[in-house]
Parts: structure tokens; C-alpha cells; sequence
């Protein structure tokens, strides 16, 4: 007989979950269906466009996987990440550097009496795509040659090495079917026109959105029948419910990352996604007062990114030494031009002739990116330099450095930044090509090699020499003077041992592939 | 003195007090330099080197919060007393103005009274950025109205009575009777509201602060060693407590003491009680 027991911190624990979750609607009969295996996880927000075409991205990405087509998927080698094709294709094969061959599998219909999948679907969706807001995805795509019901090519206008990785396996690859979204006026929004996948959607705004299982698939069956996601905007709060048994998997602060693990909740593990996130501190190579390498420099010699990370992220993440995270081709794994060294930072500062200089940095006014800004303050007061912090809501923040947003960019000094990528290095350096000076490229400076290594490493297919391209790349980028690289946030999430889960490198969940074992 | 006959006038006293005095004193009182940083003391709970903790980047929590009294301070003494005096002057002008312009006065002072304090500091914020000086000037554009108008009731109750009207029919001119019969009359009842208008502002600014629309970084205030301490409550509870507890002493003592005042200036208030 088990024996009941209740102590102080479980009925706290679960009183607060099933006192958040009732909020939103959840009742423990609702979990337990007779005979059904239910998943419950967690949402951020509601999904408002579930078009790959002008999604926001993120749980619309998982939505898709779910319930949409795509010829190729991410796959774990160790440490890093490469792509294998899905269970819709029967093959997917680079011909030469601009022809990719697919056949679709065969027996697997849209839902609603909308046919078979065909290859005119991926011809609709793919081309389609070139005119929508994720269209910059599909710039390498010249067009999709059909060449039977299941079977086509798509042809690239130049090489293009990380199509795979970067356009196929991500949201932007979704098939749709052609039929069904004409019948719904070419878009949509929060219902998709017809599915082939395991799932049919729908979804409760404000509350809940239901994956269960669709009766028209012929395909491999999922993990659970049903996967309930119940809409938890809080991070903390979907840790209490996890902790408290009410979910089975959720996303982990870095805080609490921290804490887990010190102290593991009983039954848990932690699996990490990917350290897709690249956090820097960057500085405007145009403004009057940083337009002297050397005090770009002195203020690189003058951060302390390990107590960064110490402290803002409670030593989680990986040390950055790029923008390349780990596990991709082209990671540093150590800086060349500058380590801490807040004395070779005065002699620079000597050197340059600057004393009693006074800077600013912008920041995100969120935890971490605050922690982090007061720890520069503080180095950078140690050599002299006076910063004062300007914290931001994201509305400003993310639009500082744009030209077309105003004239801030001018007045732009230091700031901490992080963006998120795609698992390939191409993405990571698009954004500071010559061309985005005023557009991502805050930083505001150019250079022809770098310019010239970009073009290179897309059309690049050699491993070797990609590496050595993002490589140099970084280097250049470096010598600028213009970065201090911080860290790599990881994308962690929890759950109960007997659950595999399976996460795509930049954290989308996907549902279709969770096992209980 | 009369209004300390009671335990919650001298209760509030003391408490003032201490305020004024721990926030004065500060640099003397504290043990650290309330922005000096160790990171490997980050978190560490209560302790005989760190009374109230430290913070996520082991900043000494009571010595930050010593210092962030005197940004309550300040906020407190500037935006009470310029709120009032500023209401005063308009709540005076409002009564003994002409009827268009008391009009004119009534509805910016309700339109004011009627905007959320929060919203007005998050629009103004997103235009200027955030700084001590806007929290400022928010206390100060959000308190004014309540001052004047008790000073205009106060002064129209006052202008109908035969004591004015007989200065009147003598001669006195306006700017007179304001400042010599309006003026005693009405600054009593502004005083005890003012005394209870003092914790009202220290929350504003920490509310302001806690939000991220106050002080910067690294200044100390209570609301962001109180927003810091909500952030890790699981990990360091110390600081969500530590950060309350000057909040809750401050709001206690500056009530009792208003009551007690306001004892003494109108007991027939105690009577009815």
C-alpha cells in the first residue's frame, strides 16, 4: 500500500500549479482522457499566424511540425547538428551544388478530401514562400521543377550550402496544399486549411491548444495521442507547474537551470536543444568617441566576461568567442586579439590620449542584460571610463540601431545584444556584411574580405573550407575592435526521465517525436 | 507636545525619524559600498558581514538599502513639498479667480487625478527614458490636484465669512487677505496631508523603480532591490524581505504620525471616532 504523505513544500507546490492552471482553464479529469496518452507542455502565447509564410515563428514553427509536410528535419550527431530526410520523402538528394531531387512517399492524403500530397504542393508552397516575409529563406531558389505526381527538383539560382540546414528543416519549409489553401484565399491565420501529419490542431485563445491524433494519417505513429499545451506566459510559473507534476515538459530560465542543477527535482533531467543564442557587446565605429581603435580595444581588454556569465547567468552558458555558436562548423573556441587584462586597457586608453572619457550603453531592461551592463559599468570604471546604462523596453531597443527608425543610431555607443540563429554559420554573419551597415550592422563598419568570405562560404560545400571561412570571418570581425563576445545561452528544458524529448538546435519542440519509455 | 500623548504618535515619530536619519547618514551607517560587487559572495543569505544578504552580483543588500533611502528621501521632501506649495498657489488662484478660470483649474486638476499615475510614467518614459528626475516630475503633476483642491475648499469656505468680508469693505486687496487670513487657515489641513501623501510618493518611486522607470543603474532604490529580490525569490527570498520591510516601517511611521498631527489640528475628528 502506498503510503500518503504530504509535507509543507509539496502542498505548496502543487497548490500553486493547480491554483495557476485552473486560471487558465485546466482540470485534472481534462488531463486523463480514457485510454489516451496525453503530453502536457506548456505555451508562451497563443499562435496567431500559423502560415510559414508570415509567421512570427517560435510555437507556430512546432505547430507546423506537427500538422505540415517538410522534406527534411534536424538530427543530433553528438554535439553538433546535420539533417536526414523525413518520413514524407522517400528520397531527398543534392543532384549537384543547385539541383535538389525529392520523391514524396506514397499513401499520405490532406485531411478534408484534399487529395494526395503531391509534388505540385511543394512546387506551390516553395515558390510561394519567395514573396512572403520569410522570403529572404527562399532567395537561393530559382524554382521547382515537378517531374511526376511525387516527384521533382528544386532548382537553386547559385550554390547554396545551407539550404538544408537553414531553409528545408526550419518553419519556412513547410509544404502546404496547394488546393486547400487556394480554397482559403491563398493565407492563413489560426487554423491551417488542411493537414498530413500526425496532428489536426486546434486551439482555445488565451488558454489551451490541442494536437490530437489525425485519422486520415498513414504514416509512423507519434509518441502520445494527444498533446495538450496550456497557455503559461511565465517562465517561473510553468517551472512551478512542472515541479509541481501538472506539465511534463517546459523551458528553463537560466537561473533555475542553475539551480537544478545543484539540486535536480526528483525524477528530472535537463535536455539542451542547442546554444543557438549569441550574446555580445557591440560598439559604433562611427561614433566620435569610439572611432579610435585603440579605445575600442582598451574597453575589449577592460570587460570581465567571466564574471558576466558568473553572475547574469549564474555560469550556465558557454563562453562566447563569436558569433558562430557551439556545435556548428566555423565555433571559436578562444578569442585572438584581447582577453581580460584591465591593465593592458589603461595603457591603451594612455596611448590613445584618452582620460575622463564618458560612454553610454543600451540594454534590454530584462534581468540578465541588466546584471550584465552594471558588471561593464563597474569594469569599465576600473579603467577610468564613466558608463552610464540606458535600459530600454524592446520596442526601442531593437530599433536603436536602424537607420529607418530614426536618427538613435547616431547617438548609438555601447550596447549588449543577442541574437538567435539557425544551425549554420551563414546565418550568424549575414547580418554585418557591408550592406547591413544601418540595418543589423550597428556596429556600422565594413570590410571587402569579409564581404567576399561571405559570398564564398554560401557557395562553399567543402566542411573544411567552410570552417576555415567562418573562421577568418570572426577573426576579421574581431580586429574591428568593435566586439566584446559574451555568451551562448543555452535552450533547456525539463522533464521527467521516462519522457525523451526531441527539440530542434534553436529550441522548437517537437511533439510528434517525444517517447514515454 | 500633545500629539505624542498617544503610542502611535510617538511610533510614527521614532519611525520617521529613523528614516530621516538612516537615509541622512547613510555613508555612516553603512557597512559597504553599496555598489561594490563580489561575485563569488553573490546570493549569500543573512550573515554576521552581510545583515541582510547579498544581491545577484554580491553587493551587501543593507548597505544598498540605506542608500536607497535617501533616494526615497528625496523624492519624498522635493515632491511633497513642491507638489504643495504649487497646489496651494493654484487651489488660492481657483477660489478667488474668476469662475472661468476656477472652471478651467477644476477640470486639469480632475483630467489629471483621472490618468493612471503607471500609464503616465510608462508614456513619458518611452519618450524621455527613465531617470530620478521624471519619477520627479511624475509625484509632483500627479499630487498637485489633491493639494489644491483642499486648498480651494478650504478658501471657499473661508471667503464668505464675515471676518473677509469685513477686511473687504475695509480695503484689503486680494493678494492680503490670501496671505495673511486664507494662507494661515488652510496650510494645517495641507500639512497633515502631506505627512500622509509622504509614503504614498516613496511607494510611487519604489512602484516607479521596481518597473524599471525609476533610478539607473547602479543607484540603489528600494523598488529595484525589491524587483531584484522578486527575480530570484526562490534562491534568496532575504532580498524581496529585506527591501519590504524599510517600505512598510516608512508607510507605518508616516501615517501614525499624520494621524497624530491630524489629532491634534482637528480633534473633533478624534471625538467622532
Amino acid at each position: 500500500m502506498t503510503k500518503l504523505t504530504l509535507s509543507r513544500r509539496s502542498f505548496l507546490a502543487t497548490g500553486t500549479a493547480i491554483g495557476a492552471l485552473s486560471l487558465v482553464g485546466l482540470t485534472p479529469a481534462e488531463l486523463q482522457a480514457a485510454g489516451e496518452t496525453t503530453l502536457r507542455l506548456r505555451l508562451d502565447g497563443d499562435n496567431k499566424i500559423l502560415d510559414p509564410g508570415y509567421m512570427i515563428g517560435g510555437t507556430e514553427i512546432e505547430a507546423q511540425k506537427q500538422c505540415l509536410p517538410f522534406l527534411a528535419q534536424y538530427k543530433r550527431d553528438g554535439d553538433s547538428f546535420t539533417w536526414e530526410p523525413t518520413y514524407f520523402v522517400t528520397k531527398l538528394e543534392l543532384r549537384d551544388p543547385t539541383h535538389i531531387d525529392f520523391e514524396l512517399a506514397d499513401g499520405l492524403v490532406w485531411s478534408g478530401g484534399n487529395g494526395p500530397l503531391m509534388a505540385s504542393d511543394v512546387k506551390f508552397s516553395y515558390e510561394r514562400m519567395k514573396g512572403t516575409d520569410w522570403g529572404g529563406y527562399f532567395d537561393a531558389l530559382d524554382h521547382v521543377e515537378v517531374t511526376g505526381d511525387r516527384t521533382g527538383t528544386l532548382v537553386l539560382n547559385k550554390p547554396f550550402a545551407p539550404f538544408f540546414m537553414v531553409t528545408l528543416c526550419h518553419g519556412p519549409g513547410a509544404i502546404l496544399c496547394e488546393k486547400a489553401v487556394g480554397a482559403a484565399g491563398g493565407k492563413f491565420t489560426t487554423q491551417f486549411p488542411a493537414v498530413c501529419g500526425p496532428y489536426v490542431y486546434d486551439q482555445v485563445p488565451g488558454q489551451s491548444a490541442t494536437f490530437s491524433t489525425n485519422p486520415e494519417w498513414t504514416g509512423p505513429k507519434p509518441g502520445y495521442d494527444k498533446v495538450l499545451l496550456r497557455v503559461i506566459s511565465e517562465t517561473k510559473a510553468a517551472e512551478l507547474a512542472f515541479e509541481a507534476g501538472e506539465l511534463d515538459c517546459t523551458e528553463l530560465s537560466t537561473d533555475t537551470m542553475a539551480r537544478y542543477k545543484a539540486a535536480m527535482p526528483a525524477g528530472a533531467a535537463i535536455t539542451t536543444a542547442g546554444q543557438l543564442q549569441y550574446m555580445w557587446m557591440g560598439m559604433n565605429t562611427e561614433h566620435p568617441k569610439l572611432q579610435d581603435i585603440k579605445v575600442r580595444q582598451a574597453i575589449q581588454h577592460a570587460v570581465d566576461v567571466d564574471s558576466i556569465i558568473a553572475a547574469a547567468y549564474s555560469n550556465v552558458p558557454a563562453k562566447s568567442f563569436g558569433v558562430v555558436c557551439p556545435g556548428l562548423i566555423g565555433h571559436r573556441t578562444a578569442t585572438k586579439s584581447y582577453s581580460y587584462d584591465p591593465e593592458k586597457a589603461r595603457a591603451l586608453l594612455a596611448e590613445a590620449g584618452v582620460s575622463g572619457l564618458s560612454l553610454s550603453i543600451r540594454s534590454l531592461n530584462t534581468q540578465e542584460p541588466m546584471l550584465a551592463a552594471q558588471i561593464i559599468q563597474a569594469n569599465l570604471a576600473a579603467v577610468g571610463i564613466t558608463l552610464n546604462v540606458i535600459p530600454l523596453d524592446s520596442g526601442p531597443f531593437w530599433e536603436m540601431g536602424t537607420e529607418s527608425a530614426g536618427d538613435t543610431w547616431k547617438d548609438l555607443e555601447l550596447w549588449t545584444m543577442r541574437f538567435a540563429g539557425t544551425p549554420d554559420p551563414y546565418e550568424a554573419t549575414q547580418w554585418f556584411v557591408s550592406s547591413q551597415v544601418g540595418i543589423w550592422n550597428w556596429e556600422r563598419w565594413k570590410n571587402a574580405e569579409y564581404d567576399s568570405l561571405y559570398e564564398q562560404g554560401i557557395a562553399e560545400s567543402d566542411e573544411a573550407k567552410r570552417t576555415e571561412i567562418y573562421l577568418r570571418m570572426q577573426d576579421i570581425m574581431e580586429e574591428t575592435g568593435a566586439y566584446v563576445w559574451i555568451c551562448h545561452e543555452p535552450e533547456a528544458y525539463v522533464h521527467p526521465e521516462n519522457i525523451a524529448i526531441n527539440a530542434a538546435p534553436s529550441g522548437e519542440l517537437d511533439y510528434r517525436h517525444f517517447s514515454h519509455t | 507636545m500633545a500629539f505624542l500623548s498617544g503610542w502611535q504618535g510617538v511610533l510614527g515619530l521614532v519611525l520617521v525619524v529613523a528614516f530621516f536619519a538612516s537615509a541622512i547618514f547613510a555613508p555612516l551607517f553603512a557597512p559597504y559600498d553599496p555598489n561594490a560587487m563580489d561575485i563569488p559572495a553573490r546570493l549569500s543569505g543573512p550573515s554576521l558581514s552581510h545583515l541582510a544578504g547579498t544581491d545577484q552580483l554580491g553587493r551587501d543588500t543593507l548597505s544598498r538599502l540605506l542608500y536607497g533611502g535617501r533616494v526615497a528621501l528625496k523624492i519624498a521632501a522635493l515632491g511633497v513639498s513642491l507638489s504643495m506649495v504649487i497646489g496651494l498657489f493654484l487651489g488660492m488662484i481657483a477660489a478667488f479667480g474668476p469662475r472661468w478660470l476656477d472652471a478651467l483649474l477644476l477640470l486639469i486638476f480632475d483630467s489629471v487625478r483621472a490618468f493612471p499615475t503607471i500609464i503616465l510614467g510608462l508614456a513619458t518614459v518611452a519618450l524621455t527614458g527613465p531617470s530620478l528626475g521624471l519619477v520627479l516630475v511624475i509625484v509632483i503633476v500627479t499630487s498637485i490636484p489633491q493639494y489644491a483642491r483642499v486648498t480651494r475648499t478650504a478658501a471657499l469656505s473661508l471667503r464668505g465669512t464675515e471676518f473677509i468680508q469685513a477686511e473687504r469693505a475695509l480695503g484689503a486687496s486680494t493678494a492680503r487677505i490670501l496671505g495673511h487670513h486664507i494662507l494661515p487657515n488652510v496650510v494645517g489641513p495641507l500639512l497633515i496631508l502631506a505627512a500622509m501623501d509622504v509614503p504614498v510618493v516613496v511607494s510611487i518611486e519604489a512602484g516607479f523603480s521596481f518597473l524599471g522607470l525609476g533610478v539607473t543603474p547602479p543607484t540603489a532604490s528600494w523598488g529595484t532591490i525589491l524587483n531584484e529580490g522578486y527575480l530570484v525569490i526562490r534562491d534568496a527570498p532575504w532580498m524581496v524581505v529585506a527591501a519590504g520591510v524599510p517600505l512598510i516601517l516608512t508607510t507605518l511611521g508616516f501615517t501614525f504620525l499624520a494621524e497624530a498631527l491630524r489629532d491634534v489640528f482637528d480633534p473633533r475628528m478624534t471625538k467622532g471616532r
